[in-house]
């Protein structure tokens, strides 16, 4: 087989592998009138987060990508940076590991949601740019990820994940009908720490990379 | 972690984007958003043409950040193409692509329409195309399609392979607002045309013509199988074509050794590079083939 065709098959390999990886994190987020949206599985102790405009007072319900459906419990949420933190009773999930920072400009990202109820359905890209969003909230303003990869109503919670299958963002609207905007997931570490203070610190387990496949 | 295709893949565009973005500038020379650019030179910014709106007061924004007077030198507007001078040199130039553009071929689209920084999407060449008409008077040789994102802002910043060389200069002003991109070696002489003379020469004949048939027995005379020509409806006073002795009613078939039977493949024929050149222009007049001798003039 020659170089090439070497190549596009392990790059192949490389994408099947990042979204074996990947989706055992997804979730479903039923948050009755205020539609279906997309989750990832923050942490292994039931820690569930997802975008703030999916869920409001009443638990939502959370269906694990084995099938598995838990009534949530609103840990936290927050408008300003659209972040809910949710947790079930479930231990042992297979949590996403989380970039340590910001992307760069060009790098490639992949979205996983549930598009128009279109389940576990995956979409590419790469960061097109890095804005500063201005709010009216308590942070007045911070940075978004901005993406060409394609977003659709059902994708809302769901990850952005990089090349290596880390969380980079959490997808959260559509600007402009072609710009897809992400909150990043080091503004999502800072959410979570602040909603879980005071608990007894959770140890966060990621979910072991696959030695074969990345 | 071992690294895996993926990764590498994902951090050559982010290097490709970081490269190419050092000369991807900001053209602020309209009322309305900014505009991108690419340093052709270290003291020339290559843009579109219909972003530049005005001729005082153009600012440049830099990849550093920093800002930049700059004069227009030159415009294009048949191939959506202006020239802008830097007072100071700037960063160093992009680099054109070694080969042209393929099918299929990763792409990456970047431009700078504002302070924040580069923006960039990703895509494949999706079509290579051409020659067209522009619709702004004008013949594009080639032209590239690809799948990428133009956000708004990017007319006028680079299409760059996954190394960060450039391939073609993207702009949604030639083909009623749809993005498409002028290869390198177009663009660069487009620009290399601005920085000389200022403008870019058209060819110019002076007639206006339509296509008719040539009936069975005329294309005998012509002694090839030819259907249609150009019939001369309207010749131009003390123009080249009327120097050279060319007659409404004629039909013109041929140019410079070329079969001609439509506008398009006249102007293909009426390039800068004819201008101030004898052409020799094939009619039928009466059923007879005339072979006449026109110099060039420019448009």
């Amino acid at each position: 087989m020659s170089a090439i065709a070497q190549l596009s098959l392990s790059l192949s390999d490389s994408l099947d592998g990042l979204v074996r990886l990947v989706r055992p994190s997804l979730v479903i987020v039923n948050g009755h009138r205020f539609g279906y949206g997309a989750g990832v599985v923050w942490a292994a102790e039931g820690l569930i987060l997802t975008n703030a405009h999916v869920v409001r007072r009443r638990a939502p319900l959370v269906r694990l990508d084995d099938d598995g459906e838990f009534e949530a419990r609103l840990v936290e949420r927050d408008e300003e940076v659209d972040l809910a933190l949710l947790e079930i009773d479930a231990r042992g999930l297979p949590a996403m590991r989380i970039a340590q920072a910001l992307p760069r400009i060009g790098e490639m990202v992949f979205t996983f949601g549930h598009p128009w109820g279109q389940r576990g359905y995956v979409s590419g890209g790469i960061v097109s740019a890095i804005p500063t969003a201005r709010t009216r909230g308590r942070r007045g303003s911070f940075p978004v990820i901005r993406s060409d990869a394609p977003l659709a109503p059902g994708n809302s919670g769901g990850p952005l994940v990089n090349s290596a299958g880390e969380l980079v963002g959490v997808n959260a609207m559509i600007v402009g009908g072609d710009q897809s905007i992400s909150i990043p997931a080091t503004l999502a570490r800072d959410f979570v720490q602040a909603a879980l203070a005071g608990r007894p610190a959770i140890h966060r387990q990621d979910s072991p990379m696959p030695e074969k496949v990345l | 972690m071992s690294k895996n295709v993926l990764v590498e893949l994902s951090e050559a565009m982010a290097a490709a984007a970081e490269q190419a973005g050092k000369s991807t500038v900001m053209v602020n020379a309209r009322r309305r958003m900014p505009a991108s650019g690419i340093l052709v030179a270290a003291d020339s910014v290559l843009t579109a043409e219909h972003v530049v709106e005005r001729e005082d007061g153009i600012r440049v924004t830099l990849a550093d950040g920093s800002e930049a007077p700059a004069r227009l030198a030159g415009r294009d507007p048949g191939s959506d193409l202006a020239l802008l001078k830097l007072e100071h040199p700037a960063a160093p130039p992009a680099d054109a692509a070694p080969t042209p553009a393929r099918v299929g071929q990763l792409v990456l689209v970047l431009g700078r329409p504002s302070e924040a920084g580069i923006e960039a999407s990703l895509g494949v060449v999706s079509a290579l195309g051409g020659p067209v008409r522009t619709g702004r008077g004008a013949m594009l040789e080639r032209y590239i399609r690809t799948d990428t994102i133009s956000y708004p802002g990017f007319s006028g910043g680079p299409l760059v392979d996954a190394t960060g060389k450039v391939l073609g200069v993207n702009t949604s002003g030639l083909a009623r607002g749809l993005p498409l991109t002028i290869p390198v070696d177009l663009a660069w002489r487009v620009a290399e045309a601005l920085a000389k003379h200022g403008h870019v020469k058209y060819g110019y004949l002076g007639v206006r013509s339509q296509p008719v048939e040539i009936p069975a027995g005329t294309q005998k005379a012509l002694k090839r199988e030819q259907a249609v020509g150009l019939l001369v409806v309207g010749v131009e006073d003390d123009s080249p074509a009327a120097t050279g002795g060319l007659m409404v009613g004629d039909i013109l078939v041929g140019i410079a050794g070329s079969t001609v039977s439509d506008h398009d493949g006249l102007f293909r024929h009426l390039g800068g590079e004819m201008v101030g050149k004898a052409a020799r222009i094939e009619v039928l007049r009466g059923g007879q083939v005339k072979n006449l001798d026109v110099t060039v003039g420019e448009r």
